[in-house]
């Protein structure tokens, strides 16, 4: 069926079309969003139609288009907003100082940081190089418009497996192929902006080969006093857009995120990933950065998610104004865009600027000593209305209010009851502990991740602490957080980690959700720091499916308490729906980026081994906890118990542990997660490039469990020798002596029997190669 | 002359951006740098922002990917400055004052015909060239350093021949290399010359290609200097390791946290030769 008839062009010298969506019966209603590429529900559609009734004219397709941006799941969160309201949002914290684009928190008595991470997942499928570019230079823009320079970029990957043959469903894309093209995208916008890529990680599973992730994160620093608005000020304002011309790309970039991926995705939907241009953004965030510092701007609003059509309503609305804005007035990459399609475009590189009119003239000249365009293409006026002229002729009014009060729904959740230890399926292992360990340590989720980190510039602003790798050079082994040091003149630190565990949460959504908090916590406190803020990215499947928001409810609560538990902040968030291919949803995947604070970045503790002689501890209890963990997933074990949280042991263990860091009792200190003590030990012996001696007697379990468990709130401790006793005293919780560091091999006993025993040089050969083995 | 009178233009365009430390770098030392867009220099801008290269002491070039690097690395940002600075530059470099380029400065600085220059200040085409990593790959690494120099070059009068220093790399195009049938020709000159500054070593201090050379240049060289020792340029970042702090191994080694970082040298030697000469 056809819906041109519903479609009538204005008598203008113009592409521009009014919509008769009174005459539409359901089906055209269905039809029109389908082939206006809007992805509005029937409902949706009826709304849309009650409002223009109301309003007694029939809407152009600039408002209508607009109308489909604004109400997508990307932009308006209807399907999780009821859940985020009932754990998230009402997360208090004293220390937040906006929760604009970018959460903000305080870093000092001056100055605060941002935080904020984000999806860029539909995109990257399609176009991997491009979407991962863009994907950072859209959370980049975030942190930007909140005033604040960006010092940092983290960036958690997920993808089908590289390390066997995978079936490919029709239209996607091999895991190689999109981990090489996204970490190039990565490398070459990151390291052309000079923004550090200091933190991430990158996962494997075939539930990512149709639906591979690729959350992107970013962090600032700003002074309190420069800390923006995403909003306007008042009537007058004016407002400047800046930075990149707007194209055809990216056109439903959000109504496209907001859909499961087809087999006809990417001849559909290509034109839906922007185009990046870091050479654009590097000067765009210096020029930026100055006219806010120098005082000339009221507010700033990155373009990201429908383009012009949001930033504009979200900025006026949010300063209690309307606007009037001359579409034409927009500077095109090509001749003969549509109205509706500049309005909508998602083109990148592009920053809304509200400021006075007498001070828009030296805006303009500080943009051209930089060579980006700006051009006032706007104004604030009194009222709650946006209206839009193209070539004199008004093509779109409507009321804030409608436009932006999208949808919310609270769709039916199906509680999924966790795995237990009854339904426990041990996987068949191999007869000697050691031919574990080595699989374990080069299974591509373990391995090192230098084949992409030697790629990225980790250390360009000069300020990186501790790096992503640590220990002897050549020989490192992985860091558990990175510390940057974002102030010329303090000492102060922020420490950035990761926590996320996919397996967990799909075996036990609510322990998943916890997990992800209590990782991204032991990452921060085993490099010296304090806990502070979260920010996090959802990734879920299709919500309009019962068990699916079952599983993200959950999880959303588990990450939510132990946020309150712990009193960590939670300013930003994301949540990502829909991926979902013809293969199944993705594993609920909780990307949890957590900021701690440093008092002092020269205190900071790495995880290589230093010195022979020094006792070596186990922080935190053990238990035969196997269900998704390195072990099952590498072996073939199926279910069993997922890892708790005990959010009191957690918040002890980790004062003793830093009580004992500032007393200078520990050496190094590396957390236990994936592969359990077995693997955390070996890769301490690698960046250390010295042995270990160690004993299980002392941890009252079988061999399997001590080494491999992968139960939360737990670290392996270098002690300084001189210090043992102290440290015993501080540690106020459950720690297990367990050897001492030397020799040239990780030799395991219990009692008088040999558990395992490995060449530090055979652990470093097989934990370091396969990532450059399998990606060249 | 006292530090704070010395006047650094850290000169950048679009894709600079390796400004903040190095402005950084010079100011902890007492000195006075300022940040400068080179359309700065051109008088492209309000008048109040214009800025004359002869009002300064010392030319930095910072790391970055200027203008996207995407014809050959520094080529864009070395085409402009030839086209309209030439006169200006090739006076600074002759009344002997310091030109530093690092990363991309460097490339910057062979584009511009600056180095190795090895007639007059600055040769009409580049003589050399920093090519593609052997890897292939863009590499952020750690490197050793030995310093080479037999007192030539005014930027490392204050580290002793010999000496080690860990100094990072990031950049995918540092190999240096010349024209294959000149190459034993042009090494050799660059030895007599007393032009090598800077070579990658291993920890042992041995030549020892990669991944301690990360880029397989030519000779293991990392950095070098004209023949008259007032213009150098290295791919590794001394400006990252003013402090030890910021050195990749601070938390397993003795030396002391709070003492300077190996990079330092480098900027003290400029400003004291600067202080010297005044």
């Amino acid at each position: 069926m056809t819906v041109d008839h519903l479609l009538i062009k204005r008598n203008v010298p113009f592409e521009l079309y009014d919509v008769d969506i009174f005459s539409a019966s359901d089906a055209e209603l269905r039809d029109l969003s389908k082939d206006l590429g809007l992805n509005l529900s029937l409902d949706e559609m009826k709304r849309v139609r009650e409002h223009f009734k109301n309003v007694g004219r029939i809407p152009s397709d600039v408002e209508i288009q607009s109308l489909a941006q604004a109400w997508s799941e990307h932009c308006c969160y209807k399907s999780s907003k009821a859940i985020l309201r009932e754990h998230v949002f009402n997360i208090q914290n004293d220390e937040v100082l906006s929760k604009g684009d970018a959460g903000v928190m305080v870093f000092d008595d001056e100055h605060g940081y941002a935080l904020r991470v984000e999806s860029h997942n539909h995109p990257s499928a399609i176009e991997p190089y491009g979407g991962a570019a863009t994907g950072i230079g859209g959370i980049v823009r975030d942190v930007l418009c909140m005033g604040a320079q960006p010092i940092g970029l983290i960036d958690p990957l997920f993808f089908g497996p590289i390390d066997k043959q995978v079936d490919l469903p029709n239209g996607m894309k091999t895991p190689k192929y999109l981990v090489s093209g996204v970490v190039s995208g990565i490398r070459d916008y990151g390291n052309r902006i000079g923004i550090p890529t200091i933190a991430g990680g990158i996962w494997f599973d075939d539930s990512y080969i149709g639906n591979c992730l690729v959350n992107v994160g970013c962090i600032g620093i700003v002074k309190r006093k420069d800390l923006v608005n995403n909003a306007v000020k008042g009537p007058g304002d004016m407002f400047i857009l800046v930075g990149g011309r707007t194209g055809r790309d990216g056109i439903h970039g959000v109504t496209f995120a907001s859909a499961e991926l087809k087999e006809n995705s990417e001849e559909e939907s290509r034109g839906a990933v922007q185009l990046g241009d870091p050479i654009t953004k590097e000067p765009l965030i210096h020029a930026c950065l100055e006219v806010n510092s120098a005082g000339l701007i009221h507010g700033m609003k990155d373009l990201g998610g429908g383009g012009l059509s949001c930033v504009v309503g979200e900025m006026a609305l949010s300063g209690g104004c309307g606007a009037e804005v001359d579409l034409d007035k927009v500077p095109l990459k090509e001749e003969g865009l549509a109205p509706w399609e500049i309005w909508v475009s998602e083109s990148q590189e592009r920053m809304m600027l509200a400021a006075p009119k007498k001070i828009v003239k030296r805006i303009l000249e500080l943009f051209d000593l930089w060579d980006v365009n700006a051009t006032v293409i706007g104004t604030v006026v009194p009222g709650n209305e946006v209206k839009l002229r193209f070539k004199g002729e008004t093509i779109f009014q409507l009321d804030l209010e409608f436009l932006t009060k999208g949808p919310e729904y609270c769709r039916p959740a199906k509680a999924k009851s966790p795995q237990t230890k009854k339904g426990e399926d041990f996987p068949k292992l191999p007869g000697d502990f050691d031919k574990i360990l080595l699989k374990l340590l080069s299974d591509p989720n373990i391995a090192s991740k230098e084949w992409a980190i030697k790629q990225y510039d980790h250390e360009v602003r000069g300020n990186t602490i501790i790096k992503p790798m640590t220990g002897k050079i050549n020989k490192r082994g992985p860091s558990d957080a990175t510390v940057v040091k974002p102030l010329p003149d303090s000492f102060r630190g922020l420490a950035v980690a990761v926590g996320v565990n996919p397996w967990f949460t799909a075996l036990d959504a609510y322990r998943g959700g916890a997990t992800s908090i209590d990782e991204a916590c032991r990452n921060i406190v085993a490099v010296g720091g304090r806990p502070h803020a979260i920010t996090n990215c959802l990734n879920f499947g299709n919500p309009e499916k019962p068990e699916r928001l079952g599983e993200l409810r959950d999880a959303i609560a588990g990450m939510a308490e132990a946020c309150k538990a712990l009193n960590l902040a939670a300013p930003s968030g994301n949540v990502s729906l829909y991926n979902e291919a013809s293969t199944g949803a993705c594993l609920p995947t909780v990307t949890v980026v957590g900021l701690g604070i440093v008092d002092d970045i020269r205190e900071c503790i790495t995880t290589d081994l230093k010195e022979e002689g020094d006792p070596i501890y186990v922080v935190g209890t053990t238990k035969p906890q196997f269900g998704g963990s390195a072990l099952f997933r590498v072996f073939g074990g199926k279910g069993g118990e997922v890892p708790d949280v005990d959010l009191e042991a957690l918040r002890r263990s980790m004062e003793c542990l830093r009580g004992a860091m500032k007393g200078r009792m520990v050496r190094s200190c590396h957390d236990i997660s994936d592969g359990g003590l077995a693997v955390a030990m070996a890769e301490m012996c690698i960046g250390g490039d010295v042995g270990a001696e160690l004993d299980l007697s002392v941890l009252p379990l079988p061999n399997l469990v001590s080494l491999f468990s992968e139960s939360n709130t737990r670290w392996v401790v270098e002690v300084d020798r001189a210090k043992e006793k102290e440290f015993v005293e501080a540690m106020d919780v459950p720690i297990f002596k367990i050897g001492k560091v030397g020799g040239k091999k990780l030799k395991v006993m219990n009692e008088d029997a040999v558990v395992l025993e490995q060449m530090v040089s055979d652990l470093r050969e097989r934990w370091s190669k396969p990532l450059w083995e399998l990606l060249g | 002359m006292r530090s704070e009178e010395i006047k650094v233009c850290v000169l950048r365009i679009e894709g600079t951006n390796c400004e903040d430390e190095m402005y950084q770098a010079f100011r902890e030392l007492g000195a006075s740098p300022e940040k400068v867009h080179l359309k700065q220099l051109l008088g492209k801008c309000p008048a109040d922002m214009k800025r004359e290269l002869d009002d300064y002491n010392i030319l930095a070039l910072p790391g970055g990917f200027s203008a996207g690097d995407y014809v050959r690395a520094g080529a864009i940002f070395a085409a402009r400055i030839k086209s309209e600075l030439s006169k200006d530059i090739r006076s600074f470099v002759e009344s002997e004052r310091p030109v530093l380029g690092v990363c991309n400065g460097f490339q910057i600085l062979v584009e511009l015909g600056l180095l190795p220059a090895f007639e007059g200040t600055m040769s009409e085409h580049p003589e050399a060239a920093l090519y593609t990593n052997i890897s292939g790959r863009f590499e952020c690494t750690p490197t050793i350093l030995k310093h080479e120099s037999r007192g030539k070059c005014i930027f490392t009068k204050r580290i002793e021949k010999g000496r080690m220093m860990l100094v990072p790399c990031a950049h995918a195009e540092g190999k240096l290399m010349f024209a294959k049938e000149k190459e034993e020709k042009l090494l050799a000159k660059l030895e007599e010359n007393d032009q090598i500054v800077f070579r990658y070593v291993d920890e042992d201090g041995e030549y020892a290609g990669y991944p301690w050379c990360p880029n397989g240049s030519l000779s293991n060289i990392a950095g070098i200097c004209n023949p008259a020792g007032n213009v150098m340029g290295m791919m590794p970042h001394p400006e990252r390791v003013v402090h030890r702090y910021t050195h990749p191994d601070f938390t397993r080694t003795a030396a002391d946290v709070n003492g300077a970082g190996d990079g330092k040298a480098i900027f003290e030697s400029v400003i004291e030769s600067v202080k010297r000469k005044a």
